[in-house]
């Protein structure tokens, strides 16, 4: 890898991956006062000293419930997107590398399940259990979205095995759980480090489809399910605007800042996505002269 | 006398460094080129010719910058050392580039013809189709290559053959100026043959005014060249006619070039062959006085502080180093 | 040409994730422990519906799924169902058909999805091809305008829009795909009202959509703003114009596929969008559905989108065996 270079952007989301974690994870271990479930007012107050964000249509804090909800969404998304990596990294590290028959065997499982989309799995394994604990939607959300990891990860192995410092250590006497530890993942820690992201932010956001289609973890709270609480009890047509913004808020914030995660890591790794500043002093031959505007219309 | 094809003065490129520092690949190099000529440029990898190609042919981009230089060809003058960028007409018409690895020079999903078309359209306006591809059909047939192409892909050709195209693509607009990059560098022999016979066909029928060849490959230019000019480490180290500079170089590194060079001529077979002992210098902190001296055998204390003088000039002979201004007669290859 | 023979291996595949498709919708909902008819009666029952309707839904039932049958018969059965396009009862809304349901509902939420689509794809690709070609502040302004637009899950857009233009400042209606009290028909006051309906939920999707589109194509056209081609392409004089066609049509190809899976997705893409908005289509059908239970309907809606997605990727791989150049190269055995 060399010298990575981190830009702006990749410690701008970081930073905020880094605070939404901490409000999530630590935050309600700072306010313990605040109990989940507990009434502190009555139908969507306004914000108020004693309820910081008002409280939702059972009376309960939304502050507090913003803090736990986005503890159990972050659990889920971690939880499923680490699932979800490993799966797919183990089944195509083992496609890729093996190659022949298993390789053929893994991809077309991997394909079908590709081939069906993921919300028709999940809503039909979610309405077919009883009761869904946040470990058990973290792992169907996980089983319906590993096969394109494996995909890509399978890719990156078969160009992998080809390389020269297999061959040697393959010579050396290395046996194949060796091998793949130390001469093929390293390779490839790069593109893991990225899918993992995008798997995280993939998980929190289906979680959240899930809980508003009325799916979500029983008897929990996440940001899905006070979204769904706010649209069932008509908090955006009365216009309490504290029960869904908040929410909203977060849930963007987590998933923009991932996303932006992942494609600022993507420019590290991958040298021709940069974008290089133009010297002030020289000629710039890429842009177009600022009086020749860009669509003409006239043909060729 | 008539006025040299290309005349080029103070080119100095330099690439953008990941932490701040530049690299300065072209540092101050003069060129000059009569019509109907070739002049190869010579040297190891990261001597900065590629970079003087791109220079020249005015595709240089992001990361690399042209920090100054001015280029006349035939009479017409550019001055490369402001922001504006150079005019789009230049390229193609009046300097034309024959890139490197014509493989992956073509567009995938646009059939030659097409890519023809458009390049006469860009230059010579509202132009009829069948125009663009009757000129592309004659230049085809001049040249002797198979009128299919004109409907294929890219990939529906063989590497020699796309070489072949693109040369016939770079010189459609019969530009005074060709640049070639390493042209030669990914085929075999006898295809290297076939692309330098097509060269010299084109020079001879006037469809180009004149070329420039960068290479590293030195036996090559011996057959093509009619100029030669050895850059080290960005700058210029020696220029001269091929005859003259291979029989009698006036530079260390050019002599010592000629000397690791495996050519089957039976001179040669009696000389023992030698590499260059050591590197090309870190083009961001090079070496201070003649940027050669840490690799040359003749090397004194005046060549570690200051740069060599030049002797001569690069329309004609040139050499620029401290050994052979206090020994202007001596034979190098005796000394080496 | 082995266009055929590419074509057959295709369908032969797609027909067996089919296969797949309707096993999974037929076994995750038995997988229920205790008898499913059961539960759902007695949930209605407590939901009010009357004795002797539950008798005859139960009866019904049983004998539909068949439940003394064992399970293979029951996919039989099923099968034979399906291949008559009969998808069952609706349980909470009988004795409205599934596909009586469905057919009211879906031609909402293609009218609202695509338009949308369609027009995302043409502005999002056009901008993110001009951002990656210029350069400097137009890309860097588009490019994280557009990532956060298209990270921000839609549902959440829909809802900042539906409280902005709702509610904040009431220029649209809230809800609904027409106001309350009328009924659908072919009639010009209702198309209207139809439509300023259609704006709000529109919208929301537009906007995702674009940005989603603009980021792909950015990266597709920088990536490839790298290559040799591009680099000849200047150097033989071609005009900015011309080099951004070249590199729209190299960046393009995954982008088309993107847009005939997107169409794919019409039938299941919306669905929280349209719940947001109480559109009347299959995703608020679907919520309405899973809220009571209703067996029947939620797996019929999940067969259609699994349906509609793979006969959309099948059609955009054979799609992609005709036009792309190389794709028929390879099939042909050249180079």
């Amino acid at each position: 890898m060399g010298t990575a270079r981190f830009t702006g952007r990749f410690w701008l989301a970081a930073g905020i991956v880094a605070a939404v974690l901490l409000f999530g994870l630590v935050a309600p271990l700072v306010f313990r006062g605040h109990q989940v479930g507990a009434v502190v007012g009555g139908l969507y107050d306004h914000p108020s000293s004693r309820a910081w964000l008002g409280t939702d249509n059972l009376g309960h804090d939304v502050f507090t419930n913003l803090m736990y909800g986005t503890r159990t969404s972050l659990v889920i998304g971690l939880v499923a997107g680490a699932i979800a990596t490993g799966i797919g990294v183990v089944l195509g590290t083992l496609a890729g590398y093996r190659g022949g028959a298993v390789e053929e065997g893994l991809m077309g499982f991997t394909n079908v399940i590709l081939a069906i989309p993921s919300i028709v799995v999940l809503v039909l394994i979610s309405i077919a259990l009883g009761t869904r604990s946040t470990v058990t939607l973290a792992v169907v959300l996980a089983v319906t979205s590993w096969p394109w990891t494996a995909r890509a990860v399978r890719a990156q192995a078969a160009s992998v095995r080809a390389r020269e410092h297999l061959d040697v250590a393959r010579l050396s006497g290395a046996g194949t759980a060796s091998l793949i530890c130390y001469d093929v993942v390293p390779y490839m820690l790069s593109y893991i480090c990225m899918a993992f992201v995008l798997q995280v932010s993939g998980a929190v956001l289906n979680e959240a489809a899930l809980s508003m289609l009325g799916l979500g973890p029983s008897g929990g709270v996440s940001l899905g399910i006070m979204l769904h609480w706010a649209l069932a009890w008509e908090s955006v047509r009365t216009g309490a605007w504290w029960a869904f913004v908040p929410p909203t808020v977060l849930l963007t914030l987590l998933a923009f800042a991932l996303l932006m995660l992942q494609s600022s890591l993507d420019e590290v790794f991958n040298p021709r996505l940069r974008r290089y500043r133009r010297r002030r002093t020289a000629a710039p031959p890429v842009a177009l002269p600022d009086e020749r505007p860009v669509a003409e219309g006239a043909a060729e | 006398m008539t006025a040299p094809l290309l005349r080029a003065r103070g080119l100095r490129a330099a690439y953008t460094g990941q932490r701040g520092a530049d690299i300065v690949a072209v540092d101050g190099v003069d060129l000059e080129l009569p019509a109907g000529q070739v002049l190869g440029i010579a040297g190891e990898s990261g001597c900065g010719k590629s970079t003087l190609a791109a220079v020249l042919s005015l595709t240089a981009r992001p990361p690399l910058s042209v920090l100054d230089g001015e280029l006349t060809v035939d009479g017409d003058r550019l001055d490369l050392s402001g922001d504006r960028p150079p005019p789009r007409t230049w390229r193609g018409s009046v300097v034309s580039l024959l890139p490197q690895g014509a493989m992956n020079s073509l567009s995938p999903t646009t059939r030659i013809g097409d890519l023809a078309v458009d390049v006469i359209r860009a230059h010579r306006g509202r132009t009829r189709r069948t125009d663009a591809l009757d000129r592309l059909a004659d230049r085809l047939d001049a040249l002797d290559l198979p009128r299919r192409v004109v409907d294929s892909y890219p990939h529906q050709l063989s590497g020699g053959m796309r070489q072949r195209v693109v040369t016939v693509l770079s010189t459609l607009l019969d530009p005074r100026l060709l640049i070639a990059d390493e042209p030669t560098s990914a085929l075999d022999v006898s295809t290297q043959r076939q692309l330098t016979e097509l060269l010299r066909e084109l020079l001879h029928r006037g469809l180009v005014g004149g070329i420039v060849f960068v290479t590293h490959d030195l036996p090559v230019l011996r057959a093509v060249a009619d100029r030669i000019a050895i850059m080290y480490a960005g700058r210029l180290v020696e220029v001269g006619d091929t005859a003259g500079l291979i029989d009698d170089p006036r530079h260390p590194y050019t002599a010592a070039l000629l000397a690791s060079v495996l050519v089957p001529e039976p001179a040669i077979r009696t000389r023992r062959i030698g590499g260059i002992a050591g590197a090309p210098p870190d083009l961001s902190a090079p070496p201070a006085g003649c940027r050669f001296h840490p690799r040359c055998s003749l090397a004194t204390d005046v060549c570690t502080r200051q740069e060599p003088p030049a002797l001569g000039t690069v329309a004609d002979r040139y050499a620029t180093c401290w050994w052979r201004a206090d020994h202007p007669d001596e034979d190098l290859e005796a000394r080496l | 040409m082995n266009l055929p023979r590419y074509l057959g291996r295709k369908a032969a595949w797609y027909l067996g994730a089919l296969l797949v498709a309707i096993l999974l919708n037929f076994l995750l909902p038995r997988l229920i422990p205790g008898n499913p008819v059961d539960t759902i009666v007695s949930s209605m029952s407590r939901g009010g519906v009357e004795g002797s309707q539950l008798r005859a839904i139960h009866a019904h039932y049983v004998h539909e799924f068949g439940l003394d049958k064992p399970l293979w018969q029951q996919f039989v059965l099923y099968l034979g169902h399906l291949a008559h396009g009969d998808l069952g009862v609706s349980f909470a809304q009988s004795p409205a058909t599934v596909q009586d349901l469905i057919g009211q509902a879906l031609p909402w939420s293609i009218a609202l999805q695509l338009p949308a689509i369609l027009i995302g794809w043409l502005v999002g690709n056009g901008l993110g091809a001009v951002a990656a070609y210029r350069g400097g502040w137009l890309d860097r302004g588009a490019f994280l305008g557009s990532l956060f637009t298209s990270s921000m899950p839609y549902y959440c857009v829909a809802i900042l829009l539906l409280y902005l233009l709702a509610v904040v400042v009431p220029v649209l209606p809230p809800s609904g795909g027409y106001s309350f009290g009328n009924t659908p028909e072919l009639s010009p006051a209702f198309v209207s009202d139809a439509l300023t309906h259609y704006w709000l939920p529109f919208l929301s999707l537009v906007v995702v959509f674009v940005g989603g589109q603009a980021v792909g194509m950015r990266s597709m056209a920088v990536y490839e703003l790298g290559s040799d081609y591009v680099n000849y392409d200047r150097g033989l004089g071609l005009r900015d114009r011309t080099i951004v066609r070249y590199i729209f049509r190299n960046a393009m190809l995954p982008q088309v596929t993107g847009l005939a899976l997107s169409i794919g997705t019409l039938v299941g893409g919306a669905l929280i969008t349209e719940i947001v908005f109480s559109y009347p289509g299959v995703g608020t059908l679907l919520f309405t559905a899973i809220s009571q239970n209703d067996y029947p309907v939620v797996t019929g809606l999940t067969l259609l989108i699994a349906v509609a997605v793979l006969v959309a990727n099948f059609c955009v791989e054979v799609a992609y065996g005709v036009i792309d150049p190389r794709i028929r190269a390879a099939n042909r055995g050249e180079r």
